[in-house]
């Protein structure tokens, strides 16, 4: 027979235990980091060739086709698979690639590109001017759903192309095996940058002449895709292009990530060793970094080139009314968003983020005014009183969100600040795959926030397709708030092919007070991301453009026992 | 249900008399718990809630149990949480106590008989449920959540404890199946079955009350694993939409914070082990007073 006595004994004593144990175990981890791993060598040695770099993310793939609208990891991996005819330099500007050089004629109307020689891609095939315009071609098929297509109407034979009724792009035309042009029917500011974006560069002959899945992922960048190196939802692994056009380079043999991984076990691993940066910290992590001497330098803070804001979707109710619209912008307390990751954002009340020429400090063009959001929900015919919370609009809202990302929090404040001019949000937490999908249907949630990061340094890289009616699609959207204005699409048109640049500028600035003032989007923060390396990572720097550029890191692990780099390193 | 030697039994056993109090003690918290606030449990202070370091403060006069990621009173959140953690748990055993009494009462008067032929049909009640119980135990219950969360676009209260009280009868359905093959052998069932009277009215009148000790204590338990279950799934991300809060996602919103600001984890950790511990340490009291071997 069981004992009450023993019981008595031992059933509160397990209780103390684990509750000890459950104060004691956070309060026993004081904060202390393990040390670094040291690198071998001081700071200025020459790169050393070899090694992986091993990584990890939050973030999932849906999709390694560079035809295809770039999404979390996407945008990492692209510039390692595949090369362009230019590139964009550190600080953003055009720079030659895999065209060794280009003359641009007619009045800023016709480019023509002469490809490098003896240029391998990932398939043993030499690169010519035929697979530059199959891959263009492929990535402005109408039946490719481009993130992208749309900047290039200026392409002589754009429109007969996308709409099906030619079998070639006309602009683009080979004059030689290594000679490719481009003729456009007005000349393009942005065209050189564009060209840079991952839906320009060349694909292997295997990708066909248009998008389709399965397709292994074949260019002409420093690494290659194995066929086992994508394990969805897990891994990814692309190895040395051994062929790869710059002598000596890359320096690593691979570059590996986990996917999907949370936060809190990816700064476990960077600390136990098992990662050589940590790309995701979160705002905990990144305060006891930076208050450690030992780890301080290892910070690298990237540029601040993603631009968030809450996307209302303009067909459905109530935002298909603009003063429901504009009083969600006018709600919206920007300030407090800093406050709970101040290392990684910053209030923005604008559509271009700090890295972006023709951002203006000074321009709040969405300022926080309650009084004035309240008259807005007046106006729209939804008066709220906050002193007794009646009125507003009657029914919650559905707002999407992913479940690791700092909209986690910012969503919770902004439907705070909304609660207060009358707006019920109901918050719908999904994974990253499944937030996309929902936010970028047609029809598909009401309110979400989205970010923008840019694919090239030019402003039409925000002005265009997120906000043009060209950008709506029923699936896959580019224009999450599927917002059409034709004044707004002819002005980003204009700007596009406006070649002087002080007048360009001011047609982005009409184009951004019409965003502002009917607002499809409530701009929120802008965001800076913080990459912590272990020492012994080298040659990593920001880019200007590209999220996190990994083509130039080689590694200095020296001659560290495995077995006590594993372990995290000497103490 | 328990007569005066049983309560004795139960006031004896001290375990079993603080498992009670500290339950008594969790539903005062959460009835009282938010009145007794400062703050409201859904409301940021970006004034007082921020440390200077930018951090959310820690425990002080104005922030008990200190704040949160996004400077909400964790006082608060913990009440507001534990309300919503002990209704569920509360009404999920309650749907499965329901189901899983009616089903192992229904399966055990059977066990062994043929049953009555459904035109046709002769059907083997007692091996129909028990391998539909089989069948059910072998299903995720975490897979059917995200599914019904995914239908719906958005998993609530109700969606939670629904789920979890259909998924939660299958214990308890095997062992009252034990006690109703007992039960169904005494004398007076065997001459209530003789005179004729329907199954129905035997199992409500004669099984059910002699079955319901056992279905306390079963219940009793099934609320500290179901507060358990629930944690999981708010921890896993796939329990109630934010803002509201759960002790399951107070602590996997905490866990980033662990070493900066361990208030965060410790406080709805907290509250987990001593509810889990306190219906744990109530239902096997329950099950001692109620056992006259006891004695």
């Amino acid at each position: 027979m069981r004992s009450i006595r023993a019981k008595l004994e031992t059933v509160p004593s397990a209780l103390a235990a684990a509750a000890a144990a459950l104060l004691v175990v956070p309060l026993g981890c004081d904060g202390a980091l393990r040390a670094p791993i040291p690198a071998a060598h001081g700071e200025h040695e020459t790169p050393r060739r070899g090694g992986v770099l091993r990584l990890a993310t939050v973030y999932d793939l849906r999709s390694l086709d560079p035809a295809l609208p770039p999404d979390g990891l996407a945008g990492h991996v692209f510039p390692l698979l595949f090369d362009g005819l230019v590139e964009l330099d550190r600080d953003g500007r055009v720079v030659p690639d895999l065209a060794e050089r280009w003359d641009v004629e007619d009045s800023g109307k016709l480019y023509r590109f002469v490809l490098r020689p003896g240029v391998t891609m990932h398939d043993g095939a030499e690169l010519t001017a035929d697979d530059v315009k199959r891959s263009v071609e492929r990535s402005l098929h109408p039946s490719t759903p481009s993130g992208v297509s749309a900047n290039f109407d200026a392409v002589v034979g754009y429109a007969a192309y996308t709409s099906g009724k030619a079998e070639h792009l006309e602009g683009v035309a080979v004059e030689g095996r290594y000679v490719v042009t481009f003729r456009l029917t007005q000349p393009d500011a942005a065209f050189l940058s564009l060209l840079a974006v991952p839906a320009m560069r060349p694909v292997c002959a295997s990708a066909g002449d248009r998008s389709k899945r399965g397709w292994l992922p074949c260019g002409a960048g420093p690494f290659r895709l194995e066929p086992d190196g994508w394990q969805r939802g897990t891994s990814l692994r692309v190895v040395r292009h051994e062929s790869y056009f710059r002598p000596g380079l890359p320096h690593l043999d691979a570059v590996e990530w986990m996917l999907a991984m949370p936060q809190v076990p990816q700064r476990f691993r960077f600390e136990d060793g098992q990662l050589d940066m940590l790309m995701d910290p979160v705002q905990a992590d990144y305060a006891r970094f930076a208050a450690d001497p030992r780890w301080r330098d290892m910070g690298v803070p990237l540029f601040e080139n993603i631009t968030w804001g809450e996307a209302m979707n303009t067909r459905l109710p109530p935002f298909d009314n603009v003063e429901v619209r504009r009083a969600v912008a006018a709600a919206i307390d920007r300030e407090q968003f800093p406050k709970v990751k101040p290392a990684q954002m910053s209030a923005s009340a604008q559509l271009l983020p700090t890295s972006m020429p023709g951002y203006d400090p000074t321009w709040a063009c969405q300022p926080h005014d309650e009084a004035a959001a309240l008259e807005h929900m007046r106006k729209a015919g939804y008066p709220f009183d906050p002193a007794t919370g009646v009125g507003g609009w009657p029914h919650p809202i559905a707002y999407t969100l992913a479940d690791q990302s700092a909209n986690f929090y910012v969503a919770q404040i902004v439907q705070q600040q909304l609660a207060r001019i009358g707006i019920r949000l109901e918050l719908r937490v999904m994974n990253l795959p499944a937030y996309w999908a929902v936010t970028e249907r047609q029809g598909g949630t009401q309110m979400a926030p989205w970010g923008n990061q840019a694919d090239y340094a030019d402003p039409s890289s925000f002005f265009d397709s997120l906000f043009t009616t060209s950008g709506i699609s029923p699936e896959q959207s580019n224009n999450v708030s599927f917002y059409s204005n034709p004044r707004y699409d002819g002005l980003v048109a204009r700007a596009r092919h406006e070649m002087d640049a002080a007048a360009r500028q001011g047609l982005y600035r009409q184009a951004q007070e019409i965003l502002c003032d009917e607002a499809p989007w409530a701009f929120t923060w802008a965001q800076r991301d913080y990459v912590i390396r272990q020492p012994y990572v080298k040659g990593f720097a920001a880019h200007r453009v590209l999220p996190f550029d990994v083509r130039g890191v080689w590694l200095d692990r020296g001659d560290a026992p495995l077995e006590q780099v594993l372990r995290g390193g000497l103490r | 249900m328990l007569d005066a030697r049983g309560r004795a039994r139960f006031v004896r056993n001290r375990a079993a008399v603080a498992g009670a109090a500290v339950v008594a003690a969790l539903v005062l918290f959460a009835l009282v718990g938010p009145a007794l606030a400062r703050h409201d449990a859904y409301t940021s202070d970006f004034v007082n809630g921020v440390s200077p370091t930018g951090m959310p403060v820690g425990p002080s006069a104005g922030f008990p149990l200190g704040a949160d990621t996004i400077f909400r009173d964790v006082f608060a959140r913990l009440a507001a949480a534990g309300r919503i953690s002990l209704v569920i748990a509360a009404a999920s055993t309650a749907i499965a106590s329901v189901i899983g009494a009616s089903v192992g009462i229904v399966a055990g008067y059977y066990e062994g008989e043929r049953a009555p032929r459904l035109g046709w049909l002769r059907l083997d009640v007692d091996g129909a449920l028990m391998r539909l119980v089989d069948v059910l135990l072998a299903f995720p219950f975490l897979l059917l959540v995200m599914a019904i969360g995914a239908a719906l676009q958005r998993t609530t209260a109700v969606t939670i404890f629904v789920v979890l009280g259909i998924t939660g009868w299958l214990g308890i359905a095997r062992v009252l199946r034990s006690k109703t093959m007992q039960v169904r052998a005494l004398d007076y069932v065997v001459a209530s079955r003789a005179l004729g009277q329907p199954p129905a009215t035997i199992m409500l009148k004669h099984v059910l009350p002699n079955v319901a000790g056992t279905l306390v204590v079963l219940a009793t338990v099934q609320v500290a694993q179901m507060i358990v279950a629930d944690s999981i799934l708010s921890y896993l991300g796939v329990g109630i939409a934010p803002p509201t809060p759960t002790w399951g996602r107070m602590l996997f919103e905490g866990q980033p914070y662990y070493a900066t600001a361990p208030w965060l984890v410790a406080a709805p950790g907290v509250a987990i082990l001593l509810a889990v511990w306190g219906f744990n340490m109530l239902g096997e009291g329950l099950r001692d007073a109620l056992d006259p071997r006891e004695a």
